[in-house]
């Protein structure tokens, strides 16, 4: 098992002013290293992230929060990180997840673990939201032969080796997809865990709609139409 | 009379474009397009022949679907061709970020960048 301050989590964000600091707060009093991405946000997240006790990185535009992913990945693997967890920024992923997940990857000997709102709880949850992550969750597993409950979940932590095979190159929300396939196409051990994702009225206000769903499948059919 | 000169006077100047463009395959399917064209200009009684031929009532309906059909494909490429762009952009984006991560707070002693490291121009 490795330190706390091995374990780099990071924290895509957007707009995220109002909760950022709390937050990177909870997950700095944990012991752990936070990366917060900054996705060119207009709100002064990066000074509430900073302030909070978080290392920032911040792109000049925005991006996405695949390419902020991507970005805090290698962020974390340059300053030498041994496990990197990834984090949402609106307040849904309790902190006391992060550490049963970097065990998993040590019990389990496996590279990726991810969290899972379907095995664990998702309070507050609304029924056409539900609807929406089952039906992503069949379309991932279809689509990458993973045999996982939970698709579209920010909660995940890796290994060193686990994030260096990963490379986002899905910049919008399409990257939940990315992701497993590149899970896949590594050939590396993953283990899911239950987590628990709690829905606030903050957190649903910024979350996927139907309209995304459909930006998000003409991602994925793009993406394969080149190289 | 009047609309043929114009048209072919038009095609004439694609062609001159098509002739300049940089893929290979592109150039060819541009001018073989402007050539069909400035033929049906002159001829347009064979476009006719040529749609009856494929079921199609009139000439210019059969080039005209013909003409939505390349616009799609262009517009298809065009798309493609911003993805890809937006995928250097984003590397770009990154690695400013990611430099001015490590020059305004050097949280660690280990240098960021890996990746940059081993490139002269990014010490």
């Amino acid at each position: 098992m490795v330190s706390r301050a091995q374990v780099f989590v990071v924290i895509p964000a957007f707009n995220e002013g109002p909760v950022i600091g709390r937050v990177v707060g909870e997950v700095k009093r944990a012991g752990y290293r936070v990366v917060v991405v900054d996705d060119g946000s207009k709100d002064g997240t990066a000074g509430q992230a900073c302030a909070a006790g978080a290392a920032v990185v911040t792109h000049p535009f925005n991006l996405g929060q695949g390419a902020a992913l991507q970005t805090g990945i290698d962020y974390a693997l340059a300053q030498t990180a041994e496990v990197i967890v990834t984090f949402d920024a609106d307040g849904q992923h309790r902190v006391s997840d992060i550490s049963r997940l970097a065990e998993a990857l040590f019990d389990e000997h496996a590279d990726y673990a991810l969290g899972s709102r379907f095995l664990g709880q998702a309070p507050n949850l609304p029924p056409l939201r539900k609807a929406l992550l089952r039906a992503a969750t069949s379309f991932t597993r279809l689509t990458t032969g993973l045999q996982v409950t939970d698709t579209h979940n920010g909660l995940r932590a890796m290994t060193r080796r686990g994030a260096a095979a990963i490379r986002l190159r899905q910049n919008r929300m399409a990257h939940a997809s990315e992701w497993l396939s590149q899970i896949a196409g590594s050939g590396l051990r993953y283990v899911e865990r239950p987590v628990i994702v709690e829905y606030t009225a903050y957190s649903l206000a910024k979350g996927q709609t139907i309209g995304d769903a459909v930006l998000i499948l003409l991602d994925l059919f793009a993406r394969r139409l080149y190289r | 009379m009047i609309a043929q000169f114009i048209l072919s006077i038009l095609l004439a100047g694609f062609l001159v474009y098509a002739w300049s463009a940089r893929s290979p395959a592109i150039a060819v399917l541009a001018v073989f397009v402007t050539m069909a064209g400035l033929y049906f200009v002159w001829m347009p009684e064979h476009s006719t022949q040529l749609a009856e031929l494929v079921g199609i009532g009139r000439g210019v309906d059969l080039i005209l679907y013909i003409w939505v059909c390349l616009s799609l494909i262009v517009v298809l490429n065009l798309h493609l061709k911003l993805r890809t762009q937006m995928e250097l952009i984003t590397v770009l984006a990154r690695r400013i970020a990611l430099a001015d991560a490590a020059r305004v707070a050097p949280s660690s002693n280990d240098p960021v960048l890996p990746r940059a490291s081993g490139d002269p121009a990014y010490r």
